[in-house]
């Protein structure tokens, strides 16, 4: 009789003890370093009513669908990380909202004519601005460039990326004020993939040379020292993050004092809170939600970011399926899928086909091609003249004893599966049978040491969103030696195709400083790819933002995502 | 009337209302009386007939069938639960879902059945050392959640089966994946019955004079031993379709189950998550079906328990 | 006791050691962390093989294992990619109570899941407690009034309630609290995450985000569980020493509360016992829902980031946790029931 009280109680006592684990444990709190931030220091709440009013603070909501990794530079290639470091780590220039690169770091962009790209497109000179200095008052000079650098290309540190930083031979700074960097050879796509952000050497040098390695640095958890417009406060691990407004900003203060980054993991419940004003600005918003968002009142911007969904085939005569050797069944294929007919319907028009690997490069997608239209009379003529029959009458063509079954294959996601289920109709109609399969990510994407089905080239058609290294039109799947095999398990390219002509060219452009002549390159590549029908685009797919009512002065780019973000401003 | 051996004055026959019951018509007495179970079973057979008898109405073509332009549409004459996001008639698709979804639930049954059995047997026989070693993987097994377990096999079992062709459909490997997964994740409660039945059920008259007789252990087992514990083996059985059927949702409805264009009841709910204001059909009527199959399978597996197994000798 | 307490703990060890080969088995083969660690697209070949090694991915998976067992402090790693193994390893192993780093975010396992472990309890200690007082009071009392209308309106309501997916309670509620209430101009309850962060981790909000996620959670246990408390009553109160203690004229209420509950509730410690630990792995699909940031959580993101730390962190915690209480479970269920002894 006594034993149950006792019971109850011990099981109390776990309940408040949990209750008073959550509220000390959890979350990063971090002291903010910047002793000048007298907002930072006080409690996350609303100023209660003092002496003088004060003006009320404007703090905006942001919804992330998934939440960052790390907020380091060089640590990670998360999307979501990415558009972050616009608010606390500048790049050395960045990128408007027709993806045009802008001076940021620099006082002007480095290029031939005003000699700051040499003649052979090696060398690189950059000047910096004379006011740079990080948020706690330390001016940033080209050391802290000369850092970065040497931290992206040590062994010790796992980056997540080396490029291109494993091609530059050498950094130098002959003043703090300038930076010359040298490339081992003529590097034409520098403009679009140097100095994605820059690390503070005055923190983390010490860092390096006591641990041999960065990767544990209490700075890339919690980056409180940056050079953008806003601070890193602080970051409940699933819940979400804080920034305030960085009062040592070297150039125009932001007019929003506060940024909550909320995680929402969940796509209804992101429409639910933009409708219901809970937050500011949705990010990565799905098609079939636009409608619903709209009518609540919210603007829908949409920003090209250079991907697109593709099919890619498997042309090879080892590997792949014996018909998509001939160019005329991959043209019938493009032309037995209203591919028109699954954006208007499927996505509400909001994206079209897309003509190209360049399309979001205007400037290379030149001469501008039209794709294949939806006709399946020819798709079936096509066929037929290629000796693709029905001589078995069970629906499916075949010739020589083998039937046309194609495997078709695409990572887990409800619009790209839906799309795979009207393929597989379509197809069906003209007498080509497709094998759907959808497989999770992180197994479809794995490499071919490790047995992945798509660099085995398991699959005849693949299909991705994948674009050139935006913004520069550089691409590199397509060539022979990238070809995977036992000795070269690393090769890119999953679709086993060696074509000459096309190996020349991509080659070719990758070292053409000359963006003339570089456009007139990919044109004929991209006439190559769309005559030997090599991919077939199905969609455009751009980054899409739901901005709330109360944002105003918004804009985003396709790679520098938040690249105004001090600019923005609440009205109530 | 026979005239008896015994002194003890008999009955006559007309005092005699029945003849005296054996084991199953008693069995059947005590269920019919349950009216839930009754319940249960009828909902359960019309929910069958619907998955089954549905395909002689509609073509598999036609729950396959998509037309981009008519996606979303509300309940009508024409499609009496709607449509879906690429135009597939919703009635149909539960039809043909509940095929997928009815035959996860016996399969997985049968696969986790048979390892319950197996090791549950062979533990409570034999004892000692394998005892051991079985209860000890039984207990590892057990220890981890099962959504858990479930998460990361159908993981690692992702994509490696390719399309099937059974019984005139088409469907994709990943239905044997479930099927697995489901099965070998829930074998471990039928195990510790079956072993508590051995255990207990060994040291029987019959089975001592099974052996005197030179009976061998496998007979022992499969033929003296495992009828009589046939009871809570058929209610576990029973109920494990009910958690088969719920886990294939709980799975599906994490993205990892059975992959469209195959239907079950659980996918379809998955894929109705972004449209749950926009369009409730998509939700309310694999929901539902999901919900009045599990139920009476519950119903019907309550009235077992007390028909068979009165004694709770079942969890 | 004392030696089969010893006993017990020592049977769990190989059981731990069991589990943890099983689990890094599948873990290993569920998917490559490094494939998707290029963001949109794949990774770059060069940095593939130069993360697989830094990460340690590019070793056989008995070594793997190993170095996650007792680390690599005794051994060296070729961390240049020369094919020299010369820098000293850093790890410790899990033995030594290093459970690596996160292969996502670079950050201690330990600290990754600390951060989580609070949220979890809040929300399922809650839950077990509003099960666990719900169930005996509805067990209970359609105990006592068995067969009567309330006591049939109630049966069919808990099979209803256990026979529903949890997500379909979930998104049922949402829809009606959330949604459907906010239409109405009804106060209206929140749906997503654990408090507004611009108000802070409060108690109140805490509570105020915690209705919907418990209340979804218990309907399923809730309705299992007073259903067995209904059948254990029923047992006990057709045994002889309650109609004992009732002839001799003691009050109904003591009659029911103090004789018959206190041996009904024998079984129910036992199911409690074991359930706790289960509450480390956070309800998955409820906290996915409601983007409640707990254990669960944690665990369907790193699984499907293939980020096998992480993942064989959280469930050897589980694990150990089950262990220990299946042994607290039992010696309290010895202390209530003094018929048990254990060697």
């Amino acid at each position: 009789m006594s034993k149950k009280p006792v019971l109850y109680t011990v099981f109390a006592l776990l309940v408040v003890a949990s209750l008073v684990l959550s509220g000390c444990g959890g979350g990063i709190t971090t002291p903010i370093v910047s002793g000048n931030t007298p907002q930072a220091s006080q409690q996350p709440e609303p100023v209660q009513a003092s002496q003088q009013p004060e003006p009320e603070k404007k703090v905006a909501t942001l919804i992330f669908p998934q939440e960052f990794d790390n907020l380091a530079p060089l640590y990670s290639s998360m999307w979501f990380v990415w558009t972050t470091w616009q608010m606390f780590d500048h790049w050395a220039w960045e990128f408007d909202e027709n993806n045009e690169p802008f001076p940021r770091l620099v006082t002007e962009i480095p290029s031939v004519d005003n000699s700051g790209v040499s003649q052979d497109g090696r060398i690189i000179t950059m000047h910096l601005r004379d006011d740079l200095k990080w948020s706690d008052n330390v001016p940033m000079t080209a050391d802290d460039f000369i850092f970065t650098w040497e931290m992206a290309v040590s062994p010790q540190n796992t980056v997540a990326t080396t490029y291109p930083y494993d091609m530059i031979e050498s950094v130098e700074a002959p003043d703090p004020q300038t930076v010359v960097v040298t490339f081992s050879e003529p590097f034409a796509p520098w403009l679009a993939n140097l100095w994605h952000g820059i690390l503070p050497a005055h923190i983390l040098r010490p860092v390096y040379e006591a641990e041999g390695t960065i990767d544990n640095a209490e700075w890339l958890k919690s980056p409180t020292v940056g050079s953008g417009p806003y601070n890193f406060v602080k970051w409940e691990s699933g819940s979400y993050a804080r920034f305030v407004r960085n009062e040592n900003y070297w150039g125009t203060p932001a007019k929003i004092d506060e940024i909550f980054i909320r995680f929402v993991p969940d796509d209804a419940s992101q429409v639910a809170a933009l409708k219901a004003g809970d937050a500011d600005l949705g990010t990565f918003i799905s098609f079939s939600d636009v409608p619903t968002l709209q009518d609540a009142g919210l603007d829908i911007v949409i920003e090209p970011n250079g991907y697109n969904e593709f099919m890619f085939f498997l042309v090879n005569e080892e590997k792949g399926h014996p018909a998509l050797l001939d160019v005329r069944v991959r043209r019938a294929i493009a032309l037995a899928i209203d591919r028109d007919g699954i954006n208007r319907d499927l996505f509400y028009g909001l994206t079209k086909t897309p003509t190209s690997f360049w399309d979001a490069l205007p400037y290379y997608n030149d001469p501008l091609l039209q794709p294949y239209p939806f006709d399946p009379k020819e798709a079936k003529r096509l066929l037929d003249e290629a000796g693709w029959v029905d001589s078995n009458g069970n629906g499916i063509r075949d010739k020589d004893g083998v039937e046309l079954e194609i495997s078709h294959a695409t990572t887990i996601r409800e619009a790209r599966q839906d799309v795979q289920a009207v393929m597989q109709q379509e197809l069906a109609d003209v007498g080509i049978k497709l094998n759907v399969n959808a497989v999770d990510d992180t197994l479809y994407f794995a490499s071919y040491a490790d047995n992945g089905p798509a660099a085995r080239g398991e699959f005849d058609i693949q299909e991705w969103s994948d674009g050139p290294l935006f913004p520069d039109p550089d691409i590199y799947y397509w060539l022979c030696d990238q070809i995977p095999t036992d000795e070269n398990p690393t090769g890119e390219n999953w679709f086993y195709i060696c074509d000459e002509e096309l190996d020349q060219l991509i080659r070719l452009q990758s070292t053409q400083v000359d963006p003339v002549e570089r456009r007139d390159t990919i044109s004929r590549i991209n006439q190559l790819f769309y005559e030997k029908v090599y991919i077939i685009g199905l969609w455009q797919d751009p980054d899409v933002y739901a901005v709330g009512s109360r944002l105003q002065n918004a804009k985003f780019s396709g790679v520098t995502m938040f690249f105004n973000i001090a600019e923005w401003d609440l009205v109530p | 009337m026979e005239s008896t051996t015994s002194q003890i004055a008999s009955l006559s026959p007309d005092d005699l209302e029945t003849p005296p019951l054996n084991l199953s018509q008693l069995a059947w007495r005590r269920f019919r009386r349950h009216r839930p179970a009754i319940i249960g079973l009828v909902v359960l057979t019309l929910l069958v007939l619907y998955a089954l008898a549905g395909s002689l109405v509609f073509s598999e073509k036609y729950a396959n069938f998509n037309d981009t332009s008519l996606r979303l549409r509300a309940p009508s004459a024409e499609h009496p639960f709607g449509t879906d996001s690429i135009g597939r008639d919703v009635l149909a698709r539960t039809i043909y879902g509940g095929q997928i979804s009815l035959l996860i639930g016996l399969t997985a049954v049968v696969v986790e059945t048979f390892l319950g059995i197996l090791v549950g047997a062979l533990a409570g026989y034999y004892g000692g050392v394998v005892d051991s070693i079985l209860m000890r993987i039984t207990e590892a097994m057990l220890n981890i959640p099962e959504i858990f377990l479930l998460i990361v096999m159908a993981k690692y079992f992702g994509g490696k089966i390719p399309e099937l062709d059974v019984f005139g459909r088409t469907f994709s490997g990943s239905v044997v994946v479930i099927v697995l997964i489901i099965g070998v994740t829930s074998w471990m409660y039928l195990a510790r019955i079956v072993r508590a039945q051995f255990l207990s059920l060994k040291e029987n008259e019959f089975v001592l004079a099974a052996r005197a007789t030179g009976t061998r252990n496998i007979e022992i087992i499969f033929r003296h031993i495992l009828p009589n514990s046939v009871a809570p083996i058929v209610v576990s059985a029973t109920l494990g379709v009910a958690n088969a059927i719920l886990a294939e949702a709980y799975i599906s409805f994490l993205g990892l189950g059975v992959q469209p264009p195959t239907a079950t009841w659980g996918n379809m709910l998955d894929g109705a998550n972004n449209y749950l204001e926009s369009a409730p059909w998509l939700w309310f009527f694999p929901g539902l079906l999901i919900l009045l199959t599990v139920l009476s399978i519950n119903f019907l597996g309550d009235g077992l328990r007390d028909a068979l197994d009165p004694h709770g000798r079942t969890v | 006791m004392t030696r089969y307490l010893i006993k017990r703990l020592m049977q769990g060890i190989p059981l731990l050691f069991i589990i943890s080969v099983v689990l890094f088995a599948l873990m290993m083969s569920m998917g490559d962390p490094v494939a998707t660690m290029g963001g949109r697209r794949v990774t770059r070949a060069a940095d593939y093989e130069r993360l697989k090694r830094q990460l340690g991915l590019d070793k056989p998976i008995y070594t793997q294992y190993l170095y996650w067992l007792v680390g690599n402090t005794w051994t060296r790693i070729d961390l240049d990619g020369d094919g020299v193994a010369e820098a000293p390893g850093t790890r410790l192993g899990i033995l030594r109570g290093d459970f690596g780093t996160s292969l996502v975010n670079r950050k201690p396992v330990m600290q990754v899941i600390s951060e989580r472990i609070p949220n979890t309890l809040i929300l399922m200690l809650t839950g077990e407690l509003i099960v666990i007082l719900g169930a005996l009071l509805v067990g209970v009392y359609s105990a006592l009034r068995q067969y009567s209308l309330l006591d049939h309106v109630v049966t069919a309501l808990s099979f209803i309630g256990y026979s529903m997916p949890i997500f379909f309670i979930a998104l049922l509620l949402m829809t009606v609290f959330a949604v459907l209430f906010k239409r109405w101009g009804l106060p209206y309850l929140p749906t997503v995450g654990m408090f507004d962060p611009q108000v802070g981790k409060t108690f109140g909000q805490v509570v105020y985000h915690m209705v919907l996620p418990v209340i979804s959670m218990s309907v399923v246990s809730l309705a299992s569980y007073s259903r067995y408390i209904r059948s254990t009553m029923l047992d006990v109160l057709n045994q002889d020493y309650i109609r004992t203690a009732r002839s001799k004229g003691l009050p109904r209420r003591s009659v029911i509360f103090i004789h018959a509950l206190k041996n009904a509730s024998l079984p129910i410690a036992t199911i409690v016992g074991l359930d706790l630990p289960f509450l480390l792995g956070g309800a998955v699909i409820t906290e996915r829902i409601f983007a409640w940031p707990g254990m669960g959580r944690l665990f369907l993101d790193h699984v499907s980031r293939a980020d096998t730390p992480v993942v064989m962190g959280i469930l050897m915690l589980v694990a150990v946790a089950v262990i220990v209480f299946q042994i607290i479970t039992d010696v309290v269920y010895a202390w209530l029931d003094p018929r048990i002894r254990y060697d």
